[in-house]
């Protein structure tokens, strides 16, 4: 049997923040947009999503007077990234069907 | 990027990758704080060397550079952390590595007379400029920085035999290896990475 693939992370542009965020400590609504190349309002929406699931860590503040939103992964978010990597691999190496 | 377009497996696991490549692509240290402090950690002891001819003396205060160069190297610190978008899971440590750094030869310097380690206290400088170096060339897998570190401890060994102006050619070498010519790679890189972005 296949693991189920976690719906929170089984989407483009959600997945991509989250490898991007898994990847560093911590980083800048700006950066997040800058690398996925999303639009602002859907990079919140999903940011949003990402953040009720507790996955990350959202933080406003601001930065010489201009707003800033910094986000960070969870444990619970590594945990689930981690188990969602395992269960793609396992889906590639035991099936090859996508 | 779309959020809900549908992904194969083979899909997510490249879109996962081509990020975390984006990611650890993104930093770029500028090499602005290792060239000055190699530069002034030359130009003093290139100074020092040649006053040993000389005999002026008011040039073995040229060492009191260092503690001027403290204020570019704020402003270094302080104009990156103003551009960086994020942070590396490294950033903490490596500021770690290099303020108990300062601090430890801040104490050196002030307190060599106290301790009467007169003739070892290059050694003892070479010895703290190859811990940082080594440190941060290990942990980001750079070369320059290594081989620096080693250098370091190599000339803090040969300190040991040899006479005062010979010294300050190891401190030029020390410095020239550990953190000028590692400064000058990572300017190139970051020159480059940052016209190409244009």
């Amino acid at each position: 049997m296949f693991k189920e693939l976690d719906p929170i992370l089984h989407s483009q542009l959600r997945l991509a923040v989250m490898s991007l965020l898994i990847s560093v400590k911590e980083a800048e609504f700006t950066f997040l947009k800058e690398k996925t190349g999303a639009t602002a309002g859907n990079l919140s929406v999903q940011i949003q999503k990402l953040k009720d699931a507790e996955y990350i860590e959202v933080q406003k503040q601001f930065k010489d007077n201009y707003p800033q939103t910094l986000c960070k992964v969870t444990p619970k978010g590594i945990d689930a990234f981690e188990t969602y990597v395992k269960a793609l691999q396992g889906y590639i190496s035991g099936n090859g069907k996508p | 990027m779309e959020n809900e377009t549908s992904l194969s497996h083979k899909e997510s696991l490249q879109l996962i990758e081509e990020m975390i490549y984006k990611a650890k692509n993104s930093y770029h240290e500028s090499g602005a704080g290792a060239l000055l402090w190699g530069s002034v950690i030359m130009f003093c002891s290139a100074v020092s060397y040649a006053n040993t001819w000389w005999n002026i003396k008011w040039l073995n205060q040229v060492w009191w550079l260092t503690l001027v160069a403290v204020v570019p190297q704020i402003v270094i610190s302080i104009r990156q952390g103003k551009t960086q978008k994020f942070k590396s899971h490294t950033d903490d440590a490596m500021s770690g590595i290099w303020i108990s750094f300062g601090i430890a030869i801040f104490l050196l310097s002030f307190f060599t007379g106290t301790l009467k380690i007169g003739a070892a206290t290059p050694t003892f400088f070479l010895l703290l400029y190859g811990i940082p170096t080594f440190a941060t060339g290990y942990t980001f897998r750079f070369k320059a920085m290594i081989i620096g570190g080693i250098v370091c401890w190599i000339c803090a060994v040969v300190s040991i035999y040899v006479p005062f102006r010979t010294d300050m050619a190891l401190y030029f070498a020390a410095a020239f290896f550990a953190w000028f010519l590692p400064g000058l790679m990572l300017r190139n890189n970051y020159l480059k990475q940052k016209h190409g972005n244009v």
